[in-house]
């Protein structure tokens, strides 16, 4: 082993973590030079996060860890937390999944970021050469100035849920990364963004690293891990099972389970076997006459037509804010539009429109178990049991799913639930929105595979909200594309 | 900011939930002080009025474990009837506050509009008022008698179940889950028994846990200013008003009523669910 001038800025050796005599993570190597880039690609629930709450040392009480981590030469002992807690935000720092819950949203943005120069960063006070009221005011200083860096002079006033997700996610990068720290570990930093956010936040990422900064990035996005480049490391079931220079490992995986990961990505799905380029000649199920949808002062779309015919699969795409989820709700009758009318065909059910949500377990009764849920819509409609069975092994849920709760299921596992009690109902038209962006890609396409197959089965139409060109590419019969 | 996003680990202990020993231990002592109240009387035969001034004061003995007030009384059976009638009424009113509140709580956003701004200002409006003022002023005009003490309390007290439930309420009801719910042909009464009262319960038993020791004192300082119950009644804040001067002589008759009422909260501050929000 050669001694390297300067040491790594994360080296982790050995690193396993258990809750009882559960191991969780197994035995984990690796190490990311100074300046350099680790990318760690998984599935959800294969123990990226994990990793990383044990590298920063704050793991949930119930699970011990074992192993050494080295960050910037400094040696400590996995279990010993405290050591690299006086760390935080000065040597190693975490930009957390979904930033935007993690900003305050009492505080205007520019005093959180400003907050961390003053409590954290402190090098001024600490050495007596400022008092606190001069380090406040640096603080603010030296906010703004970061804050005009990333080009977020206009927000400095505002507060955190005034400002977009993309802004939200830049704002936390800058409070977290105040205080200097050289490591910085990213969770998630695409999920549940649009492919124009997404850009923003590579463009953000790619400029730490210029600025000679090591990354850890934890994703289950394949588009992130190959615009990172750097190193590239595979986790399955707690194990680093491939790793090695992102462009060779994305070029030529040598395990299975790389290549399904990789080959799930929708960039790479085959396009809709069967393209529908016949007119659809079902009959109109619903139709939108004019309408227009504003809050406030904000125009979402106006004058818009649309027809849904019986059993065609319709993309609604547009940017983050456009008024997709708006337009399919006015469709279901849940919003009502400003102007024009909706018009549903007659004959149809009360329940014959559904929906299906971006988080699944946020659809569903949160504390009764599945099988409760799922018992009190079938004395409800008189439903036949024997068909949601049916339909749940279609969908590979074993039944024994159904007597956990919500939150005990996988967001794929509940997601391919909702789309079983949905198509339980026989529903004339499903509204699916977003329903695959916060699911890794090999959960995406299992659900995205289903959706489209029984949608197809059954002559049900979907409304399809999406912000994925390549989905839109594989399943979709046509496309409305909200501005 | 907070730093650190926190960890969702999936909890594997599924089905029902399992009591802990602190719950076990608040259901043991609420039970206990139920029976107390419920049988004391029944049991421990003795006139909580009688008088035998020549035993004024005189300390526990076996036949007597709490001794004799200040006016040679039954210090247990004052305690017994004190109890029944102090948290029988408590009770009573946090629950003829609660019920009404919580249902105009949930009637409120559900209807929305101005069914909605007019409960509000009228909540408003009560909230304006000191509470115990409303109680007198419906004290002076049916005098004497528990009802338009246990009415006033009621009026006073619906104002905060109605604004944190219909607090959260807006919430709730825009939340997926509920419009999930309406999709698939749901009622109303589905709606509130599965999704708004299971998400209401802990704060609201957190709001009934203050009310009850509020009000058992609100009917002490009632009795006090001469509406209500008067002196020779047992009732727990009575009791506690007339036995302090006598601390120093005597202090176990204090701390009894004191110690009923610290139990009760006690039991009921522990059975509460562990995650209670408030």
């Amino acid at each position: 082993m050669s001694v390297a001038a300067t040491p790594a800025a994360l080296r982790v050796a050995d690193l396993t973590v258990w809750q009882g005599s559960h191991t969780l993570v197994r035995r984990v190597h690796f190490s990311i030079p100074a300046g350099g880039v680790l990318t760690l690609l998984g599935e959800s629930g294969s123990g990226k996060s994990l990793l990383a709450q044990a590298i920063m040392g704050n793991l949930p009480g119930t699970l011990r860890s074992s192993g050494s981590i080295e960050i910037a030469g400094q040696l400590s002992d996995a279990a010993d937390s405290g050591a690299r807690r006086r760390g935080w935000g000065r040597s190693i720092a975490l930009l957390p999944q979904e930033p935007w819950l993690a900003l305050d949203p009492t505080m205007p943005v520019i005093q959180q970021v400003a907050e961390t120069y003053e409590l954290v960063s402190h090098a001024g006070v600490d050495d007596g050469r400022d008092s606190l009221r001069t380090a406040r005011a640096a603080a603010r200083e030296r906010a703004a100035a970061a804050l005009d860096s990333l080009g977020l002079q206009a927000a400095a006033a505002k507060y955190p849920f005034m400002i977009s997700g993309g802004m939200a996610q830049r704002v936390a990068f800058l409070a977290t990364h105040a205080a200097g720290a050289p490591l910085m570990i990213i969770d998630e930093p695409t999920k549940g963004l649009d492919a124009d956010r997404r850009d923003e936040v590579l463009a953000l990422l790619l400029a730490a690293r210029a600025q000679g900064m090591s990354l850890l990035c934890i994703t289950h996005d394949v588009w992130l891990a190959r615009a990172l480049g750097g190193q590239l490391a595979v986790m399955r079931d707690g194990e680093m099972v491939e790793q090695g220079p992102a462009a060779e490992v994305l070029a030529t995986p040598r395990y299975a389970y790389t290549q399904r990961l990789l080959a799930a990505d929708p960039a790479c799905w085959p396009a809709a076997p069967t393209v529908p380029v016949a007119p659809v000649t079902g009959p109109v199920i619903a139709e939108l006459r004019q309408v227009s949808k504003s809050f406030g002062k904000h125009r979402l779309f106006s004058t818009v037509d649309m027809r849904i015919h019986a059993g065609e699969i319709i993309a609604v795409t547009g940017p983050s804010g456009a008024g997709k989820t708006s337009l399919g709700n006015i469709a279901l009758g849940l919003l009502k539009p400003d102007v024009g009318t909706v018009v549903r065909a007659p004959g149809l059910a009360r329940t014959a429109f559904q929906k299906i949500y971006q988080d699944p377990a946020a659809a569903f009764v949160p504390t009764v178990s599945l099988r409760c849920s799922l018992q009190d819509l079938m004395r409800l409609h008189a439903l036949d049991w024997a068909m949601l069975e049916s339909l749940l092994v279609r969908m590979r849920i074993a039944p024994v799913l159904l007597d956990r709760l919500p939150r005990q299921v996988s967001g794929g596992e509940l997601q391919r639930i909702a789309l079983a009690r949905v198509l339980w109902m026989k529903p004339a038209l499903i509204f699916a929105d977003e329903p695959t962006s916060r699911l890794d890609p090999l959960t995406q396409q299992d659900v995205m595979t289903l959706l489209v197959e029984q949608a197809r089965a059954l002559g049900t139409a979907v409304l399809l909200v999406t912000h994925d060109a390549d989905i839109v590419r594989c399943v979709a019969d046509r496309q409305i594309r909200l501005e | 900011m907070s730093i650190l996003s926190s960890s969702s680990l999936p909890e594997m202990q599924a089905g029902p939930r399992r009591w802990s020993s602190a719950q076990r231990t608040g259901a043991v002592l609420l039970g206990a002080i139920a029976v107390m109240a419920l049988l004391g009387p029944w049991l421990f035969a003795v006139d909580p009025a009688r008088q035998q001034l020549d035993l004024f004061l005189q300390p526990p003995s076996l036949a007597e474990p709490l001794g004799y007030d200040p006016l040679g009384r039954s210090m247990l059976a004052r305690l017994l009837y004190g109890s029944r009638l102090s948290l029988s009424l408590a009770l009573l009113s946090v629950l003829s506050a609660a019920v009404p509140g919580t249902l105009a709580g949930i009637l409120a956003p559900w209807c929305g509009g101005w069914t909605e701004r007019v409960m509000a200002a009228l909540a408003d409006a009560v909230l304006a008022l000191p509470g115990l003022l409303l109680v007198l002023l419906l004290a002076a005009f049916a005098p004497g008698g528990f009802w338009p003490l246990y009415i006033g309390l009621a009026l006073a007290l619906w104002v905060e179940y109605f604004r944190v439930v219909r607090a959260a309420c807006h919430i709730l009801l825009a939340s997926p889950q509920v419009e999930a719910s309406r999709l698939l042909g749901f009622g109303a009464l589905y709606i509130v028994r599965r999704h708004l009262l299971p998400a209401l319960l802990p704060r609201l038993l957190t709001l009934m846990r203050f009310g009850l020791a509020g009000s058992v004192l609100a009917m002490s300082a009632l009795g006090f200013v001469g509406v209500g119950l008067q002196p020779p009644t047992p009732e727990l804040g009575v009791m506690m008003i007339e036995l302090l001067p006598y601390y120093r002589e005597a202090p176990w008759l204090v701390g009894a009523p004191v110690l009923v009422l610290l139990s009760t909260l006690l039991g009921l501050q522990l059975l509460a669910p562990a995650q209670e929000v408030t």
